[in-house]
């Protein structure tokens, strides 16, 4: 119960600390220090499951945190702490820039995404279904004033899609967990219970025609907040309309919350019925997914859609993994994807401020202007495309082979196209940025500050490709 | 046919959000929903009271501060500062809504009976408990998509959450009630932030109509 507490003690203090401090430049650095903090305190409670000595740890009825659950609490800290890091920069640069956003704002900004990260940790910690649906729910909530935060009427329009169409989503999970404890009532399990751990053990008894419901329907819930096709209509508005930092941690960290709730009752029904035909839907929708994705790709004009949408993509394949039962397959693709995509938003947000547009059509000449930021940019699109040797072009490999081992090959092979259709769709997007005339009112600030947090991302998703060892997988 | 205390709230609820669709002003909209929910509450008390489970009165009480009192008040409350009364132009006129909503309620009876599991713990061979709870979880989805203010998308988020908390009532012995708080808390949570944002709409765009929200697109 201590260490429960402890977990969120840095971040509720800081969510604090930044409604009263009044220079908002301090409470940027505090808040990026904060998020560092908050990791190593992480690593520091989870060290037991991440050496291998245990392999979950119980903080309280129904919270209780395996080795998935550990690594992605890591992801989700590092993602933010990396986001909040450059935050820092993104704001000094739009009031030296543009125009510079209120104090008022900030505050909340920087408080908001401390809850945030709060809601986002607790996911994981869950066992019970019931929390876990508790904990989505809130990550939602909490994630809307980010999407907010510009207060015009586009910034407006997606928060109302965002938080309508989501809650929505989210009210079907609900049903689905309802209908698995009503499962759980009728079993061994006698006054029932929404604990995975506990429903695993006697998943054989419990009543498999409400299991199943409840399944579909947690797949469908939680599958509109991950942003499965054909539930995706307000991703890509809510990621393109946030600020930088916050599109980042949008796509970075929340989908994999999500994600990580058709984990959890995916387990549940396996475990009833290894074969049972309910759950090849997951790997149906996974590929679906991934091909819709990829041909919004091509057709995009603006250059957070496009990231959006290659956001869609890649959770078809960790959807795509879950299907196929893989935890680890499913941790490394989330891992890869969010280290891109996190570099990816954060320079893209850099460009789009510089240039002062987001369409495609009014963005080139990059490498002219800004070198350094033409190299990042580059580099975290070959890692998001997936192109060897970068983290995801691994994971992508052994997914593929894998699901060769479970007979899917019509899926296998449509996902084979789909991702070369993406590769080349953003391939040639981002040619179009990075080459051309240069644009003269491209207005840099302080350059080589600002690529920091995206190449060393960039770096570490290139080191995840090159140095772990996917045959033992 | 002779109904019993049980399924006589359980229909009551339903036909009462039915008339939600009834009508397109939004303040009548309010007191149905609080009249609607009123019987739920009946219900879970009552449910309480022949499965002597104290904890369910506990949850009723919670559900009709927040859900009968508060949340309404409340929506008035932003109704009235935003200046809105109505939903004029909804999608379907609203008598043929609620026709369309009395024809749900008899697919939701034909379904209950259908799908294996459905049977409910408290009353056995009685499909009534989830049919009322599926026709409101429909007429939720059919008042936010026929309508167009974004109040009305707001009802109809808490009509189809008022389902859901139906299924649970009516198909299990109570869910466990730190869940049940949380949820409470979630929906007040969702409703005061929707508020808010809907009196932004209304300051940005001059109006609540969420359909002409359509400026984001490929």
């Amino acid at each position: 119960m201590n260490e429960l507490g402890l977990l969120f003690t840095i971040p509720s203090l800081t969510a604090l600390l930044s409604l009263f401090i009044k220079k908002t430049a301090i409470t940027g650095k505090l808040c990026a220090l904060a998020a560092w903090l908050q990791l190593a305190l992480v690593i520091s409670v989870l060290l037991p499951i991440l050496t291998g000595h245990s392999t979950s740890i119980s903080f309280a009825p129904g919270l209780i945190v395996d080795k998935l659950g550990s690594y992605f609490i890591l992801l989700t800290t590092f993602v933010v702490a990396c986001a909040l890091t450059h935050a820092d920069y993104f704001f000094q640069a739009q009031a030296v820039i543009g125009e510079p956003y209120k104090d008022s704002r900030l505050k909340l900004f920087y408080a908001v995404v401390n809850i945030f990260l709060m809601a986002m940790t607790s996911v994981f910690l869950c066992d019970s279904l019931g929390y876990l649906w508790i904990a989505i729910e809130a990550t939602t909530l909490s994630s809307a004033p980010l999407v907010y935060f510009e207060r015009n009427k586009h910034a407006l329009e997606a928060t109302w899609k965002y938080l309508i169409v989501c809650s929505v989503g989210i009210a079907f999970a609900l049903l689905g967990t309802v209908f698995i404890f009503a499962a759980s009532q009728r079993s061994d399990l006698g006054s029932g219970t929404l604990n995975v751990s506990e429903l695993i053990v006697s998943a054989k008894t419990l009543s498999f025609p409400l299991l199943r419901l409840g399944f579909i329907f947690c797949l469908l819930g939680y599958g509109t907040k991950a942003g499965i096709f054909p539930l995706h209509s307000w991703l890509p508005d809510a990621h393109s309309e946030a600020p930088a930092p916050a599109s980042a941690m949008l796509s970075g960290s929340l989908l994999n919350c999500a994600l990580f709730g058709i984990w959890k009752a995916s387990t549940v029904i396996t475990a009833a019925k290894p074969e049972a035909p309910a759950f090849h839907l997951v790997a149906v929708m996974g590929a679906l997914t991934v091909v819709a994705a990829s041909i919004f790709i091509i057709r995009q004009h603006n250059l957070k859609r496009l990231w959006a949408y290659s956001s869609i993509e890649n959770v078809g394949l960790m959807v795509f993994a879950i299907g196929l039962g893989s935890g680890p397959l499913f941790f490394l693709q989330a891992l890869n994807h969010s280290l891109a995509k996190v570099s990816l938003f954060l320079i893209s947000g850099n460009i789009v401020q510089a240039a002062g547009t987001k369409k495609l059509s009014k963005l080139h000449g990059l490498l002219e202007n800004s070198p350094f930021w033409a190299g990042a940019l580059a580099l975290a699109s070959l890692a998001v495309a997936g192109a060897p040797p970068f983290g995801s072009f691994m994971t992508e490999m052994s997914l593929l082979t894998l699901s060769l081992g479970h007979k899917y090959y019509i899926l296998a092979a449509l996902i084979n196209v789909a991702l070369a259709v993406s590769f080349l769709g953003i391939l040639a997007h981002t040619g179009k940025v990075i080459f051309g005339a240069g644009k003269p009112d491209f207005k840099v600030f302080s350059e080589r500050r600002a690529a920091l947090v995206p190449m060393l991302l960039v770096a570490s998703t290139l080191a995840i490709g090159l140095l772990v060892n996917y045959e033992s997988r | 046919m002779q109904l019993s205390t049980f399924e006589a709230l359980a229909m009551l609820s339903a036909v009462l959000g039915i008339l939600i669709l009834g009508t397109t002003l939004l303040r009548t909209n309010l007191s149905f929903y609080r009249f609607h929910t009123l019987a739920i509450v009946a219900l879970t008390v009552w449910i309480g009271h022949i499965t002597k489970e104290a904890h369910l009165y506990i949850v009723a009480a919670a559900v009709l501060l927040v859900k009968v009192l508060f949340i309404p008040s409340f929506l008035g409350w932003v109704m009235k500062k935003a200046e809105v009364g109505s939903d004029k132009q909804a999608f379907i006129a609203a008598p043929l809504s609620m026709h369309l909503g009395a024809i749900m309620l008899g697919i939701s009876y034909l379904l209950s009976s259908r799908i294996p599991g459905l049977e409910g713990v408290h009353q056995e061979g009685s499909h009534l408990g989830s049919t009322a709870a599926m026709s409101i979880l429909f007429t939720g989805v059919l008042l936010m998509l026929t309508r167009r203010a974004a109040l009305s998308q707001i009802l109809g988020f808490l009509v189809i959450e008022n389902g859901i908390y139906l299924f649970a009532v009516t198909q299990t012995h109570g869910m466990p009630m730190l869940v049940e708080m949380g949820l409470l808390l979630e929906v007040l949570v969702g409703v005061m932030i929707s508020g808010l944002l809907l009196f932004n709409i209304k300051k940005s765009f001059e109006h609540i109509d969420v359909s002409q929200l359509t400026d984001l697109k490929d």
